[in-house]
């Protein structure tokens, strides 16, 4: 029997009605056609599918969809500002953080939640946040390199703001 | 250079020296090969795994004593 | 050489927008309106005869749409090693007996996912259990059990190689040492599991296939030859891919079975594999066995070196004689070896098939030697950077009847890294040591096992009116930044920026072929045929600007920012967009098109260059629990020109973190043919705070066979990097450790033999 799930996925009300057993990443990527995050384990092993969900790291197929009802998810596509590319996404491509690009969307949203937490994270602190993440690609340094690149934008983007 | 040429026993090929023989013979995985070598008391098997597993050239000397009896001469 | 104004500058991702905001579409991703989703049922047996198969209960189940087996395909055999038609040993589905636990025997499609599996269950497969073998040296025995019916001992292919006199060479030596070193499997485990779409279009005859693949051509010939089809009606479209690593070269169950089931239901069909279906039946690193043996001066001088090696191949061909050639091959390098020999074996056994694994064959021969090389060393009284230095591989080296090389820059790489170690590591703490390796690595494969009569790597550019390019080539991105260095070539080659370039790629039917991604062939092949092409175009537009200027004939043009000028006089030149317009305009108006091709000739029988590099690892080792700590790596590396420093970084880092899970932790324990840990859960990978800190530095050789300059850079380190390790464990502990991987219990074992030997501090 379906139930319904209200909840808000990058800034847009779903008001829809699902099978209570689907996970979060089968609701998000087949129900809502949100294919930027990916599958690879299932099993809660490689972070691959990790999205937002009230600004928090979660790995969407360890959750099941009714879980976030009445909540705020944010997946990759959530991320733009328009047709602008957030500076996580702008560090990433500026340091080659990602090669064949199907755990990067996983990668960028840790990363937006970690600087949330942890706006200055050094390397050891970024490699302890990151670690269950699963790259087969990179060797995991540029990455690391990205997100304290994003930090310092960020932290750059907050300190104009302040002056505004 | 050699008077006579060696024939394989069973293909076409022909060398000057028994062991060059002998290299193109485990190299050929049919049964027409690996039959002959049983009419000599020898196997196929047992060759290579000398020739894959111990130093030297123990599967080629083996079987190059044997083509050197055996095989068929062709002038050169 | 000139001044490049795109070539060796740090470029972005050509990819990297749509990669980041997850619009990168990947086989995974894909839809098509009306389709079905396919599942295989797979053999729970490593060796069985098949009796009957009964499809009929899971044909009755709603949602299910077609149930086929093996007489319901076209029953074609299909192989990578085409050449040799009885390697051709794959069929679409099992067709009367299954070889390894996970061999497909039947197939559904129906509406859902879930439909599909539950289908499964519904198909009743009788078996006659047959005995299986694991073994190699078991499986060539007379008595085995004949894996595949028409192949007796078992025996998938060997290989000889030897130059000079060996025994010789072992005779005149002042010191001898024979080693062996057994090797386990590793997983490729890319992060997108395999998975492909098919379409059959009933009213033509035509199939399209959208497949997670190193090679839209090879699975172009695989389709073909198993499905009984011709080449060009089908046509294969590479999407994004996430990962390869060598495990998506074949041909595999997935598309060949969405193909023939989109056939029998008019409708697409994908198949995707589950994690478990990804570790247990796709295809893993080459196991071997294998016997060295080195015979060197006492100044540490080689002087012969022997070579003994069977390795585990699994229950299919696919591409494992190339490493079994390989290995024979990358056994004989980096270093001068005036006597060799090789003798190696494939076996068949009753396994998931081994195949090409990044860097196939360069790592297993570099870890045997590496350790010789330190061990050597140590027993001599000689440095490990000196020996190393010693025998070091130079330009212009002919192994005979083999392979030439061409440019080298190895000696360079070795002053590098000892320079930076001497520098940076200085005062080892406890149980530190630090590990030399040395490394080489292929452009590319000339051997034409695929045998096509194609040139290796084809390109076309078409420059439209306006300057804007679109370039046509077949070469696949998966994660090595092909594409990107594809534009790149193509940019500096025309003179235009990069954002002029729009990429066409990988899609059998509008794209020249080229061989796919494997053995670090792009940038050499496909670049050279790029550059090519680009030439082809670029000759044209400066015919027409000599024309307009009317210049003295011994007056070069160059093609730079978008302009043709004069090479002593730049100001003297015209906009790229007027030439264009003219040198169409005086062809009757026939589009601006350059094709371009590229196959190595002359260059030996194995690649038409090499890559080479030195790496040090330092190491720390917890002498109680055998835990290493892999601290920093400093790498040294000739790459001839980097074509993009940031990708060359990427690739050298990612393939040290390879060979770091090769040598550290990547392991599939098999028990009777079953795999033993399918699951991210237990197949241990490096993680990101495993990684040390790299350091690495280009040096720059510019050999004249690649594209400007260029050679590879994607293999090359992982080989280095378990032996650099594996070699500072030794430097630290005298540890001796002959096998992968150096998990703890190993080292801890390792290190108290060694302290039996001699004391516990070296």
């Amino acid at each position: 029997m379906k139930k319904q799930l209200k909840f808000v996925v990058n800034g847009n009300p779903y008001d829809i009605w699902i099978e209570p057993r689907l996970l979060l990443v089968q609701v998000l990527r087949d129900e809502l056609g949100l294919k930027g995050t990916h599958r690879a384990c299932d099993e809660g092993c490689c972070c691959v599918c990790t999205v937002n969900i009230d600004g928090k790291a979660v790995k969407s197929c360890s959750v099941l969809a009714m879980q976030a009802n009445g909540k705020e998810v944010t997946t990759i596509e959530g991320m733009k500002n328009g047709a602008e590319l957030h500076p996580i996404q702008q560090a990433f491509v500026d340091n080659w953080a990602f090669q064949c690009g199907f755990c990067t969307s996983g990668q960028i949203m840790a990363s937006n939640a970690l600087l949330k937490e942890n706006p200055t994270p050094t390397r050891e602190e970024v490699q302890h946040a990151m670690d269950g993440h699963l790259c087969r690609c990179t060797g995991y340094n540029m990455i690391n390199e990205a997100i304290r690149d994003a930090a310092g934008r960020l932290q750059a983007q907050k300190a104009q703001e302040k002056t505004k | 250079m050699a008077d006579t040429n060696y024939r394989c026993p069973c293909c076409r090929k022909i060398s000057p020296d028994p062991h060059d023989l002998a290299r193109h013979y485990l190299g050929q995985t049919d049964t027409k090969h690996k039959e002959w070598l049983k009419t000599k008391g020898h196997s196929y098997a047992q060759l290579i795994t000398w020739q894959v597993t111990e130093f030297g050239n123990k599967g080629y000397d083996a079987l190059a004593e044997v083509l050197e009896k055996e095989a068929p001469r062709v002038e050169a | 050489m000139s001044e490049y104004s795109i070539i060796g500058k740090p470029t972005k991702n050509v990819d990297g927008p749509a990669k980041v905001s997850g619009e990168a579409v990947y086989t995974f991703d894909m839809t098509l309106p009306n389709m079905l989703y396919g599942k295989l049922l797979r053999s729970p047996y490593p060796h069985a005869r098949i009796i009957s198969i009964d499809t009929s209960e899971a044909e009755k189940l709603q949602g299910v749409k077609a149930v086929i087996t093996g007489k319901d395909t076209p029953g074609g055999r299909y192989g990578l090693w085409r050449r040799f038609p009885e390697l051709c040993d794959q069929t679409t589905l099992a067709m009367d007996k299954v070889r390894f636990i996970g061999d497909a025997v039947a197939a559904v499609a129906a509406v859902s996912t879930e439909i599909a599996e539950q289908a499964l269950d519904f198909i009743n497969v009788e078996y006659e259990l047959l005995p299986a073998v694991f073994e190699p040296l078991e499986a060539i025995k007379d008595d085995a059990p004949l894996i595949h019916d028409d192949c007796s001992n078992n025996i998938n292919i060997t290989r000889h190689v030897e130059w000079g006199d060996v025994d010789e060479g072992f005779k005149n030596s002042d010191y001898v040492r024979e080693d062996r070193f057994i090797y386990g499997n590793q997983a490729t485990a890319s992060t997108e599991v395999h998975n492909s779409l098919a379409s059959y279009e009933k009213s033509t005859g035509r199939l399209t296939v959208w497949s997670s693949t190193q090679s839209p051509y090879y699975l172009q010939l695989g389709l073909s030859d198993a499905l009984k089809m011709r080449e060009g009606d089908i046509r294969v479209i590479k999407p994004h891919v996430g990962g390869g690593f060598g495990g998506k070269n074949s041909t595999m169950p997935d598309s060949l079975n969405a193909a023939v089931l989109s056939m029998k239901t008019g409708r697409p069909v994908k198949i995707v594999y589950n994690r478990e279906e990804e570790f247990t039946c796709t295809e893993r690193r080459t196991a071997m066995n294998m016997a060295v043996k080195l015979g060197l001066k006492k100044d540490g001088t080689i002087m012969a070196r022997e070579v003994k090696l069977i390795t585990d191949g699994g229950a299919y061909t696919a591409l494992g004689p190339t490493a079994l050639y390989l290995t024979g091959t990358y056994a004989s390098l980096p270093y001068k070896i005036p006597n060799y020999r090789y003798d190696g074996l494939r076996a068949y056994t009753n396994k998931m098939w081994a195949t090409s694994v990044r860097s196939f064959g360069a790592t297993e021969a570099g870890f045997a030697f590496e350790a010789q090389m330190d061990r050597a060393a140590h027993d001599l009284g000689i440095d490990p950077i000196e020996i190393r230095r010693k025998n070091a591989m130079t330009p212009g080296y002919e192994a005979p009847g083999q392979y030439s090389v061409g440019s080298c820059g190895l000696s360079e790489c070795i002053d590098k890294v000892e320079k930076r170690v001497k520098e940076k590591w200085t005062g080892l703490a406890e149980d530190e040591g630090v590990g030399y390796a040395c490394f080489d690595y292929q452009c590319g494969g000339i051997f034409n096992w695929i045998d096509t009569p194609y040139a290796f790597s084809g390109a076309m550019v078409k420059v439209n009116i306006d300057g804007t390019v679109d370039l046509f080539t077949q070469a696949s991105d998966i994660g090595q930044g092909t594409n990107t260095v594809s534009v790149m070539i193509c940019a500096e080659e025309l003179g235009v920026g990069i954002e002029d370039i729009r990429l066409h790629p990988a899609d059998t039917a509008t794209t020249p072929v080229d061989l796919g991604a494997w053995a670090s062939r792009e940038t050499m092949m496909n670049g050279n045929a790029i550059k090519e092409a680009a030439a082809e175009v670029k000759k044209i537009l400066i015919r027409v600007a000599r024309l307009k200027l009317a210049e003295n004939i011994v007056y070069d043009f160059e093609a730079k920012n978008k302009r043709i000028y004069l090479a002593i006089r730049p100001e003297r030149g015209f906009s790229y967009y007027d030439i264009v317009k003219d040198a169409i305009k005086e062809n009757d108006g026939q589009a601006l098109i350059g094709i371009g091709h590229y196959t190595p000739h002359r260059k030996g029988m194995v690649t038409p260059a090499w890559a080479f590099g030195c790496m040090a690892s330092r190491v720390k080792v917890d002498r109680e629990i055998g835990h290493v700590k892999v601290k920093e790596i400093i790498v040294a590396h000739d790459c001839g020109q980097p074509i993009n420093p940031l990708g060359v970084r990427g690739q050298v880092e990612g393939s040290i973190h390879l060979g770091m899970g090769w040598g550290l932790c990547e392991e599939q324990p098999n028990d009777n043919g079953m795999i033993l840990n399918p699951s991210f859960a237990d197949y241990k990978v490096v993680r990101t705070r495993d990684m040390p800190q790299i350091e690495l530095h280009e040096v720059l050789t510019y050999d004249p066979e690649g594209p400007f300059g260029a050679k590879e850079s994607a293999e090359g380190a992982v080989a280095p990097t378990p032996a650099s390790i594996a070699n500072a464990i030794y430097q630290a502990t005298g540890a001796e450790i002959n096998s992968n991987t150096l998990k703890p219990e190993k080292v801890l074992n390792a290190i108290r033999e060694a302290e039996k030997k001699k004391p516990a501090k070296r």
